[in-house]
């Protein structure tokens, strides 16, 4: 059998580098080239995932790997999703490789910092010549102090930002920094690309058209600023497609049956509008998902919308409830067909969003004995709310005892709802119930 | 007992579930009020499933991941709300750039900024619509009720998939985060669509924006399959390859239009209650839709004679179907909450020679009696 002679580069035959003069970025995709053919990748199993800037070019360069050049700084992100997709649902094979610049990296640093994080089996490149060269040599947030760009005529002031102190910090499980002109680098990348989960490769380069010119700076110095050489201890984990399979998908499915039976049913023809109001914390919005589920229980339609403060366990809770014979075609309440206020924070809240104003005689208001006087043109029902149910009971108490007076859904579908919800503690329900009764005028 | 399929569900859980009977297959998000019942529903279902839910650090990442994994072949989607749609707007062009399917759902609060998380609004039309630097259509389809937020997920990902293009589901929190009975029994959706996918065969060689007219949806292989793939969100002839303004590069331009207007009808949704001849015509879309059918029920019942156009795609516009609606009536009433009439505006041309009245609120539900004080 004829052995198949291994693969030399991958770029184009005779590709012309688009890069000035001297640039690092000639080294990098040497290098670069030199890791895939170490690993004798296949190379439809090679994404490269590339950013804006002089190096995001270099895709053009490679003749069959897969490239993605992406917008400023997001190349890790959308190599994120490539590489999940790849590795949960497909057959984790593909090596998705990020070649990205100092600006892509400041500009995309939380991408960077949660591949890292997640240990996405991502390779991140990063060609860092300090300064915007494709726009005019602008200085980065990567440029070390003192330097000079055209953004920075008296020297940068700022110190730089150092990449691989920050992965370190995310947990990155391989770390390497070198100089564009190390002979190791291929080497090193390969590395990167082999080891399973994230890695990120910092490649010190010159920028000949912009950073040499107006600064003392050569390959021997960049090389003499490499210390970021080893992981630095960072332990190595599993990476998250491999997590996420074993402990999602790998966990147990839950089938779940949340269908209702229309098995009893209710004498309402047309609908009511019920909004309750109370206390966050006191089960209001419980009451009403156990009113509207009786309701339907009932043979009938409903529907029910929250609404709470920004912060969701404080202040008021509030909830709108339509139960209807009928397809519900508009869902806001403009006349209350009843009220129901079982604490301070609720009185002020019907108040404030105008519930209040909006009830006309035929409304029933069900509120607290203890609160202040309020106007309303309804029905008010003054109910020892918190002293017979306290607060956790009193939304759901005056609910029900509204509608033993109405029957608007079916008592006993109500009641297999507040049983079966609060099991052996449903008796308290009972009782208060017997105790409000007395109370309503209706 | 008799068998019963009804269940709760809010018009973000029925999203989630017409994601799901679409195929969908990989889900990032980022919290926000009033999308993340979307977000919370495709993590407890999709890996129920074998997919993939996962949260992003930001609704850049969010969408950026989806994008990256349509690339790898899977149907994505994300959901967000103004605010985070402000995010994702760059990544939204790359996917339209790029010819990768995704779907996108907006659950729309109140605006400007930070705006009213839990207060509904129906303000981000235009803001939706008109994102793309360059000009582009993205296909918007709005939902007024749970059950239409399932048949509407169903059709966005049948258009993300058929024309390589993101696809806009536009809710609002009134439809997003109200529970109602949905049985199950009933829904109605489209069946789950794939992209075409390149096949090869006979030495053809694989270009990744491959058209012979512009108006056809190029072929997709996936990355990390046998055919090289080459995507750039940067001006590109059919292989992918950078250009500035050849013919080529020009008509890939032009090509992303042409897809999108050449099935502009077959897109075209609008649910028309025709009562025979009208003096109205009622159009609404939206947590509005469902109020309109209750104003028109009760002026009916008033003798007025209304037509009722419920317009579920609201992009493309769907022309023929609203011209047509529109015979005979002596007025157009277009319902929207927001302050401007966005969509209004976009509709008007289309009317030159009828009187068109705006019903707007802000902050606050448009109720039957403000759609009924604005009909003939």
């Amino acid at each position: 059998m004829e052995a198949t002679l291994p693969r030399t580069t991958f770029t184009k035959e005779n590709a012309a580098f688009p890069f000035c003069k001297g640039c690092g970025h000639h080294h990098y995709v040497k290098h670069l080239d030199e890791a895939f053919v170490s690993l004798q990748l296949d190379p439809k199993q090679v994404c490269i995932v590339s950013d804006i800037g002089c190096i995001g070019i270099l895709d053009s360069l490679f003749a069959e790997p897969h490239t993605f050049h992406t917008t400023h700084g997001r190349s890790t992100a959308f190599a994120t999703g490539i590489a999940l997709a790849d590795g949960i649902l497909h057959d984790a094979k593909l090596k998705t490789v990020v070649v990205i610049g100092d600006g892509g990296a400041t500009i995309g640093l939380l991408h960077l910092v949660n591949a890292a994080l997640m240990n996405i089996d991502v390779t991140v490149v990063l060609a860092n010549n300090f300064l915007y060269g494709m726009t005019g040599g602008q200085h980065s947030q990567f440029s070390p102090l003192e330097f000079v760009t055209p953004t920075t005529p008296a020297g940068n002031i700022v110190p730089p930002m150092d990449i691989c102190s920050i992965m370190k910090s995310c947990g990155a499980t391989y770390i390497r920094q070198a100089s564009a002109t190390d002979k190791n680098l291929g080497t090193i990348i390969g590395e990167a690309i082999a080891h399973p989960g994230f890695a990120i490769v910092e490649v010190l380069e010159l920028c000949t058209e912009w950073a040499t010119p107006f600064n003392k700076i050569d390959g021997k110095m960049l090389t003499g600023s490499v210390h970021h050489n080893d992981s630095g201890g960072v332990p190595e984990r599993k990476d998250f497609s491999s997590l996420y399979k074993e402990k999602v998908l790998g966990a147990p499915k839950r089938p779940s049956d949340d269908t209702i039976v229309p098995h009893y049913t209710s004498p309402l023809r047309g609908s009511r509008r019920i909004v309750l109001a109370g206390t966050a914390g006191e089960k209001v919005q419980l009451a009403s998902f156990l009113y509207m589920k009786s309701a339907i229980a009932s043979g009938l339609h409903a529907t029910q919308k929250n609404d709470n403060p920004v912060t969701q366990g404080s202040g008021f809770s509030l909830s709108e409830l339509c139960v209807s014979s009928d397809d519900i075609l508009y869902t806001g309440i403009d006349r209350p067909d009843a009220v129901i206020i079982a604490s301070a924070d609720g009185l002020k809240e019907v108040r404030a969003n105008g519930t209040l104003a909006r009830c006309t005689p035929d409304s029933i208001v069900v509120a607290e004995q203890t609160l202040p006087e309020f106007e309303c043109a309804g029905k008010v029902s003054r109910l020892p709310l918190r002293a017979v149910c306290t607060g956790s009971r009193a939304a759901l108490s005056a609910l029900a005892a509204l509608n033993v007076a109405k029957g608007w859904v079916s008592q006993d579908a109500l009641w297999e709802m507040i049983d079966g919800k609060f099991k052996e503690k449903s008796a308290a329900f009972h009782r208060d119930i017997e105790a409000l009764m007395p109370f309503i005028k209706i | 007992m008799v068998p019963s399929s009804i269940k709760i569900r809010t018009g973000n859980q029925m999203i989630a579930e017409g994601a799901l009977h679409a195929g969908c297959q990989f889900f990032a998000g980022y919290p926000i009020t009033p999308a993340s019942g979307v977000y919370k529903a495709m993590i407890e279902q999709l890996p129920q499933r074998n997919g993939v839910a996962i949260s992003a650090p930001d609704e850049i990442s969010a969408l950026a991941y989806c994008v990256g994994a349509s690339g790898r072949g899977v149907k994505a989607m994300t959901a967000s709300s103004g605010p985070g749609w402000s995010l994702m707007i760059e990544t939204v062009q790359y996917a339209l750039m790029t010819e990768l399917p995704v779907v996108i759902a907006l659950v729309q609060r109140l605006g400007p900024s930070t705006g009213g998380a839990t207060q509904n609004g129906q303000a981000d039309i235009l803001f939706t619509e008109f994102c793309t630097s360059g000009g582009y259509t993205i296909p918007i389809f709005a939902p007024s009720t749970p059950q239409e937020c399932y048949e509407v997920a169903t059709i966005a990902f049948h258009w993300a998939e058929q024309l390589r293009t993101p696809v806009i589901i536009l809710s609002d929190k009134e439809v997003g985060m109200m529970s109602e009975d949905v049985d199950f029994a009933l829904l109605k959706g489209v069946p789950p669509s794939e992209r075409a996918l390149f096949r090869g065969g006979n030495g053809a060689q694989h270009l990744t924006y491959d058209f012979e007219e512009l108006s056809d949806v190029p072929l997709f292989a996936p990355v990390g399959g046998a055919d090289k793939v080459t995507m750039t969100g940067s001006a590109h002839d059919k292989k992918g390859t950078l250009q500035k303004n050849s013919k080529e590069t020009i008509d890939v331009l032009v090509h992303l239009q042409a897809k999108i207007d050449a099935r502009k009808e077959a897109m075209s949704i609008v649910r028309l209650d025709d009562a025979g001849p009208a003096d109205t015509l009622l159009i609404s879309f939206g947590i509005t839709a469902r109020t309109a059918r209750e104003a028109v029920r009760r002026a009916r019942q008033d003798g007025k004679k209304v037509r009722n156009a419920n317009v579920i795609s609201l992009f493309p516009v769907p022309e023929q179907a609203l011209i047509a609606a529109a015979a005979g009536v002596r007025r157009v009433v277009i319902a929207e909450e927001n302050m401007t009439g966005q969509y209004r505006s976009v509709l008007r041309s289309l009317f030159p020679q009828t009187e068109v009245v705006g019903v707007n609120t802000v902050g606050t539900m448009i109720t039957p009696n403000d759609i009924l004080n604005a009909l003939v």
